[in-house]
């Protein structure tokens, strides 16, 4: 079988695709309100769920306030409305642990139906005072344990990301595939350079045609999560901004070769641009982005890529889906490649 | 002749061709001292922040026109013979090392007039000073090596812009930051980290550049 990687690779999209789209989101918390409780006071918080299923449950729902791994607030009473919201009513301590003014609780609800889930920084509590004697600490007497697992196939809830946490399997991998079909671009660039044979000069070419395209795309799936999760197409982010200009020294590429008319020279120079702008886009991309503040994770404070945001369930459609795109990508380039082949067959022959 | 004697030599030779025709010089003195006008005239009042930006952006500017000529400016005829006499490499090295004291006197010019027209925001001058070398180092690898292949073109000019712009955007981001610190603007205690990461920069650069000229000089 020759061609196995092109039947691979289909079919590790359309695994991509399908299983991309139809595995369902943990059930999470979507959103809590009102922001702001009073110390000291009752609070009524009104808790809306995500794909959750508050009226399934077989055992009671429990609900804290968490301030840190060590102090959680249990819920008095919870009063489930549908299977997306629950009414939980919290007592509200005069005591906080921790000496500052405002304090950040998050919220954690635990349903057997559903599994755990947490809202951070959900609650926030003005007028409390941080005592210095404490007699009774109410955040040590219940805390968060116990958590329920429902054993399902999920991918990870986030409030900020909802649904489009699937944008993973297409924004990832195209600049994954991206970036190993450049290199590859640039090490036929080399291999022409070294034999001048004009095959090498075309594979580099399509592979070219081919990465632009990816980091177009790339651009474009990058924005549209933009607008949704930072609120705007084009966020004059620093990873933004590099890779538009990576795509500007890959496109000069293409109108430096346009302007030889000699094919043999605009073959070696733009070759040899071709790897000087390889070597451009590595600081571009992985150098100058860890220089400023970014609003992708693992930047500017954020928290990296991995970790509880890409569990196991999301790497089973995540690297499949790299290996799919550059599978596809690697045949594009090959039609390209055929098709630059030919045009200059019929050139010589008429 | 050895390497070292060859570079020497080219590089009298460039200062020499530089004396002989002084419009090239003069005109690119001239262009500094008019655009560092222009821009003063356009903004009432600099301040410190304005003027790290448009320092930068005018010393990009000038040096693109500075070396733009470098290798266009030779004919084919004379190019060739050049190459008979001289290794590829002592030429590009040459003309790197005589783009770098072009620069540094361009960048040097720019930060007087821009001070003596608008203000010297400078505070820590050692580290504004490096910053200067270090870009014009950059700027004139990048620059050189850009001209040598958009002088093979035909419309040399415009390709000049559009291959070296996107090009230097690593060096100018990571200068704008050394010179933001050292103009007080923000305090950075990584900053030799980013010096460092601009050596890197202009290393890499270099090094490609003697790998790749072999194959962009023959024609």
């Amino acid at each position: 079988m020759k061609n196995w990687w092109k039947i691979l690779g289909v079919i590790l999209l359309l695994y991509s695709f399908t299983v991309g789209m139809l595995i369902p989101l943990k059930p999470g918390v979507y959103s809590a309100s009102p922001f702001t409780l009073e110390a000291g006071k009752k609070g009524e918080v009104t808790i809306y769920g995500y794909n959750t299923n508050y009226t399934k449950v077989k055992t009671p729902i429990r609900v804290w306030l968490t301030q840190d791994d060590a102090n959680a607030l249990a819920a008095e009473s919870i009063k489930v409305v549908s299977d997306n919201q629950l009414i939980a009513t919290f007592s509200m301590p005069t005591y906080y642990p921790g000496n500052s003014e405002a304090t950040s609780l998050s919220l954690w609800v635990d349903s057997d139906a559903d599994g755990a889930a947490t809202l951070p920084d959900a609650i926030s509590v003005t007028d409390n005072h941080p005592a210095k004697d404490v007699v009774d600490n109410v955040w040590t007497q219940q805390p968060v344990d116990n958590l329920s697992y429902t054993g399902k196939m999920t991918f990870p809830y986030r409030a900020m990301l909802g649904e489009t946490v699937r944008n993973t399997y297409y924004h990832v991998p195209f600049w994954f595939a991206m970036m190993l079909i450049l290199l590859s671009s640039m090490i036929f660039s080399w291999r022409y350079l070294q034999t001048l044979d004009i095959r090498h000069d075309h594979t580099a070419v399509a592979l070219t045609q081919v990465g632009v395209l990816y980091g177009i795309l790339g651009l474009i799936t990058g924005s549209i999560w933009a607008r949704y999760t930072w609120g705007d197409w084009w966020n004059f982010d620093i990873k933004q901004n590099m890779s538009a200009i990576a795509m500007l020294i890959y496109l000069a590429f293409f109108v430096l070769r346009s302007s030889f008319d000699d094919e043999e020279k605009k073959a070696r120079i733009s070759n040899v641009y071709n790897i000087f702008a390889f070597s451009t886009l590595i600081p571009l991309l992985f150098v100058i982005p860890r220089l400023y503040d970014s609003l992708h994770p693992g930047n500017g404070g954020n928290p990296g890529f991995g970790g509880d945001d890409l569990d196991s369930t999301m790497r089973m459609v995540l690297y499949p889906a790299v290996f799919g795109w550059l599978f596809l990508g690697l045949w594009m380039a090959q039609l390209l490649k055929r098709m630059a082949a030919l045009r200059d067959k019929l050139y010589f022959e008429e | 002749m050895t390497l070292l004697t060859e570079v020497q030599t080219l590089i009298r030779k460039e200062f020499l061709v530089e004396w002989r025709q002084k419009y090239a010089l003069g005109g690119i003195l001239l262009y500094v001292v008019s655009t560092v006008f222009i821009v003063y005239f356009s903004f009432s009042g600099i301040d410190a922040k304005a003027w790290n930006t448009l320092f930068w952006i005018i010393m990009l500017f000038a040096s693109v026109n500075a070396v733009t000529k470098s290798f266009a400016q030779e004919n084919s005829q004379r190019e060739l013979y050049y190459y008979s006499l001289a290794r590829p490499a002592a030429i590009l090295l040459a003309k790197m090392i005589y783009n770098m004291l072009l620069l540094l006197l361009i960048s040097g010019l720019t930060y007087i007039a821009f001070s003596i027209l608008a203000i010297d925001p400078v505070k820590n001058s050692s580290q504004f000073f490096l910053a200067l070398l270090l870009g014009s180092i950059g700027f004139s690898i990048a620059f050189t090596f850009i001209s040598a292949i958009a002088g093979k073109a035909a419309n040399s000019s415009t390709l000049m812009a559009i291959l070296s712009f996107p090009a230097v955007i690593p060096i100018l981001m990571t200068l704008l930051k050394i010179s933001a610190n050292s103009l007080g603007l923000m305090t950075d205690t990584g900053i030799w980290k980013d010096i460092g990461i601009l050596l890197a920069i202009d290393l890499i650069m270099l090094t490609l550049t003697f790998i790749l000229f072999p194959f962009l000089w023959r024609d």
